[in-house]
């Protein structure tokens, strides 16, 4: 089993300069006459360090381009690099070993496993790697979202602000180079959404973690650095420093 | 790993109590079934007994090993079929949180390390709790065994050690067997169904199903069309091996027969219920498939075993009307023939009387085996007179002095002239094979001369000028009856023995397949609160709710008790195939009341488990499962 899960790799500098690329990527669904182009060419690339939200209406292929940049789905065409690899033909082996320590993932439903408590949960990753993690740094990434005092609770006895932030350290505590995100606050109220968004931030700017947001939210994508606009599987506009009513404006615009 | 084994059993408690149970009672039944037939193999005769009594009882013996092998092959076929079924659904119903084990980083490996490391841990708990439940199981199919005459008197299944060893073995090794297929699939989930609710909706027929399916429904289909070839005495075990085969290949596939079988529902199920319990039953294919397999096995074997015997039985009774001249058949306890022959009115009378012996077989190397058998000894002029006999060859005429006669169905090889090597207490060591019987299925298999008659019981079969006169004439001597009552009582008797061997062969699996009904229906509800819940703040009150997973149930029932006719039918047919090759009668019994009694029971017990099961599940108020994500 892997010692090192969690170093982060570190990207020679200058040569990428993303740490999620994606070079003409295209995602068809079904077969022959029913065929959906969900991403049709798209290129992008994440910029290390920094946070983008990817906006668009439903069915604009927002959340096929978070699963095909985390190699969960397979590309029809083009090629896909996180962190410098090339994930395009990855095999299972090596995507797992991907999971295990340069991809973190939460997700609107937040995926905890109910029969373990919150302390198990964040180990898991770890553990999967073949770790036994020391309680001290499972209880430090949970205080680091505030749940110090949750540590032997089941998701069931969480409200669902507290579940979403054991979701996030989770995946924050292989300490992964880029952290995919895919309506993180879409089941939350406003207050736990400001949580958690607020926490969002603090790692983009603290450690200069890298994150990859799919969201409705304009107040959630203006939270990040940039934000990226996809209608019909293609990248039709961009927006530098996003305020809510930016985002909203631009949203307003492109669902006309 | 095993830590998360345990909190996942903590959680899944029902899930897990129901394969903890599966495995309980297929170890409890294969453990119990084991010991007593050890015990009946090894049981010594008692020394000291007259040579006829302890041939009884070494007769006896024999009957009842190769009734418990039967017992034993069923017992581990089902408690198989039974746990891997459980097994393979326990696991389909943690498809999600598999796939977001994957999702943090799990790799295929270690989804299969942890389905075996449960199926381990869920096998010891099984097997311990099975051991100790066979002690019980075991006195009481020791007793059952008894009040059938299957055993010598006094007989009790023995205790061994060296059991705890085969019991740990069988529970375990069937535990994990039945989730290695499971876990193999388990470990090709997609980290993205974690994201997607695909619940059982997923591609559930395999290939690896395609694979067996096609294998085992070829297999059944040559072993009955065996069946009607070879006929005889292979038939019986055979047609119960198709139906075997028939039902591990209706089980695997399933999901391709469950939606097309439900189709029809739609014509039944009507109104919004109706609809949704419809609607269930085919997007639930594992669901349905998982507590419809226990079912079909049910009902195929004791339909299919019922058949069988049923069928063989009423052969025989036509076989025997057919063949049999004669008014009356009088049983006497002693030899009474020339009081017989001297009464005014008999035209013709048989003298017939039960020898039992041993034939040696050349077994190739070591010389001869011997084994136990039964002849009838006649006189061939009164025989042929009262029943319609004519040899395949030889001459019957030729019985006189050490011959004897014998039919195919017993055992085959045998030609004219051949001598056959005999233990006969008092008797020749050797018999001359003088004629050849054909076959038959209610006997006589073996004829043996007058000459080699013992003392004892007598029966005569007569014919008579007036039955009536002659038939007060005989009162004395014996029990008399008119042809017609005395087929009739054979066919009683007959028939009872065939119940009584089905109770003891299947009677404990019965039981078994009955609880792994209720273990089904309870598995799939423990995933189903949500959905209930759903339905309820839909607009369905929770007598509603209830009432559509009882329809649902209902239309399970019905899958499984289809498949299993079908099943029984496949044997039924290659017996009845078999008979009409053998002695040219054509009857297929079909066991209407017993199938019946078992739908009904199956139908009691389904309806009450999900009735039980999903108000359990719909106590909570629906708003708070609904609010509740996880």
């Amino acid at each position: 089993m892997e010692t090192q899960a969690t170093h982060r790799p570190l990207d020679a500098p200058g040569t990428t300069p993303s740490a999620v690329e994606l070079h003409g990527v295209t995602r068809v669904y079904g077969a022959r006459t029913a065929t959906v182009r969900a991403l049709d060419n798209v290129n992008i690339g994440f910029p290390t360090g920094s946070w983008t939200a990817v906006m668009g209406p439903s069915g604009s292929g927002k959340s096929t381009l978070l699963h095909c940049a985390a190699g969960l789905e397979r590309v029809t065409d083009g090629r896909v690099l996180v962190a410098g690899q090339d994930i395009t033909d990855a095999t299972d082996a090596e995507l797992t070993k991907l999971r295990r320590r340069v991809l973190g993932f939460v997700f609107q439903s937040f995926n905890l496993i109910g029969s373990l408590t919150a302390e198990q949960n964040v180990a898991m990753p770890l553990r999967l790697a073949g770790q036994r993690p020391p309680r001290k740094v499972v209880r430090e990434v949970l205080a680091s979202v505030g749940l110090a005092d949750r540590a032997r609770h089941r998701p069931a006895e969480l409200s669902g602000g507290q579940q979403q932030r054991v979701a996030i350290a989770r995946a924050m505590v292989t300490r992964p180079a880029v952290l995919f995100a895919d309506e993180p606050t879409g089941a939350l109220d406003t207050k736990s959404a400001r949580t958690v968004l607020r926490m969002l931030r603090g790692m983009v700017e603290t450690s200069g973690q890298t994150i990859v947001m799919v969201t409705h939210d304009p107040a959630a994508a203006a939270a990040a650095d940039q934000v990226v606009f996809l209608g019909d599987g293609r990248v039709v506009d961009r927006l530098e420093r996003p305020t809510t009513r930016a985002v909203a404006d631009r949203l307003a615009r492109w669902e006309e | 790993m095993l830590r998360m084994s345990w909190s996942t059993f903590r959680d899944r408690w029902q899930v897990f109590v129901g394969a903890i149970i599966s495995v309980c009672l297929g170890v409890a039944l294969v453990q119990s079934s084991l010991l007593t037939l050890v015990s009946a193999a090894t049981a010594k005769v008692p020394p000291g007994l007259p040579p006829e009594q302890e041939r009884a009882i070494r007769d006896g013996y024999v009957g009842a090993i190769s009734l418990l092998g039967m017992t034993l092959g069923l017992a581990v076929f089902v408690a198989i079929f039974v746990v891997s079924s459980t097994f393979a659904f326990t696991v389909a119903q943690r498809r999600r949180d598999l796939a977001l084990l994957r999702m943090t980083g799990a790799a295929r490996g270690q989804i299969r390390t942890l389905l075996v490391g449960e199926a381990l841990l869920l096998g010891v708990l099984g097997s311990a709790f099975g051991a100790l439940l066979g002690l019980p199981v075991m006195r009481l199919q020791g007793a059952m065994l008894d009040r059938f005459g299957f055993v010598p008197a006094g007989f009790t299944g023995q205790w061994r050690e060296w059991i705890l060893g085969v019991s740990a073995g069988v529970g375990i090794g069937v535990a994990v067997l039945g989730v290695l297929a499971a876990s193999r699939r388990a470990g090709k989930v997609r980290p993205l169904e974690a994201l997607r609710d695909v619940g059982g909706a997923g591609r559930v027929m395999t290939a690896s199903r395609w694979v067996f399916g096609v294998i085992f429904l070829a297999g059944s289909i040559a072993m009955l069309s065996v069946v009607a070839a070879v006929g005889g005495e292979a038939a019986l075990p055979l047609s119960i091996c198709a139906s075997f085969t028939l039902v591990t290949a209706f089980a695997a596939f399933a999901p391709l027969i469950v939606p097309l079988v439900a189709l029809p529902f739609g014509l039944v199920f009507r109104g919004r219920l109706g609809v949704l319990a419809h609607a269930n039953l085919r997007t639930g294919v594992r669901r349905s498939a998982s507590t419809a397999a226990p079912i079909m096995v049910l009902v195929a074997f004791v339909v299919g075993m019922a058949g069988t015997t049923g069928t063989i039985t009423e052969a025989g009774r036509q076989e025997i009307s057919r063949d049999l001249r004669a008014d009356l058949v009088l049983t006497t306890d002693r030899p009474v023939r020339d009081q017989v022959a001297a009464l005014p009115g008999v035209e013709a009378v048989s003298e017939e009387g039960q020898v039992s012996f041993d034939i040696g077989e050349d077994d190739g190397e070591d010389g001869l085996e011997f084994e136990g058998t039964t002849g009838l000894a006649i006189d061939p002029a009164g025989y042929t007179a009262t029943h319609r006999m004519v040899a395949t060859a030889g001459n019957l005429a030729d019985l006189r002095g050490a011959t004897v006669a014998i039919s195919p169905s017993e055992s085959g090889g045998w030609r004219i002239g051949d001598m056959m090597p005999v233990h006969m207490d008092g008797g020749p060591q050797q018999l001359r094979v003088v004629a050849l019987l054909p076959e038959t299925v209610s006997g006589p298999y073996i004829l043996l001369p007058a000459d080699l008659m013992r003392a004892g019981p007598r029966q005569y079969v007569i014919q008579a000028a007036d039955p009536t006169a002659v038939a007060t004439g005989l009162a004395g001597l014996g029990q008399v009856m008119t042809t017609t009552q005395w087929v009739d009582a054979y066919t009683d008797d007959q028939q009872q023995m065939s119940t009584n061997i089905m109770i003891a062969l299947l009677g404990m699996a019965m039981v078994y397949t009955l609880i792994a009904m209720v273990n089904a229906v309870v598995i799939a509800a423990s995933d189903r609160r949500a959905e209930f819940a759903a339905a309820r703040v839909t607009g369905l009150t929770r007598g509603q709710v209830v009432g559509a997973a009882l329809a649902e149930s209902m239309g399970v029932v019905a899958i499984g008790v289809l498949l299993g006719i079908l099943a029984a039918a496949g044997t039924l047919a290659g017996m009845a195939a078999a008979v009409r090759d053998m002695i040219g009668v054509s009857v297929a019994s079909v066991p209407w009341a017993l199938g019946s009694a078992v739908v009904a029971v199956a139908v009691v017990v389904v309806a009450t488990a999900s009735v039980l099961t999903t108000l359990s599940a719909t106590r909570t108020p629906a708003i708070r499962l609904v609010a509740a994500k996880e």
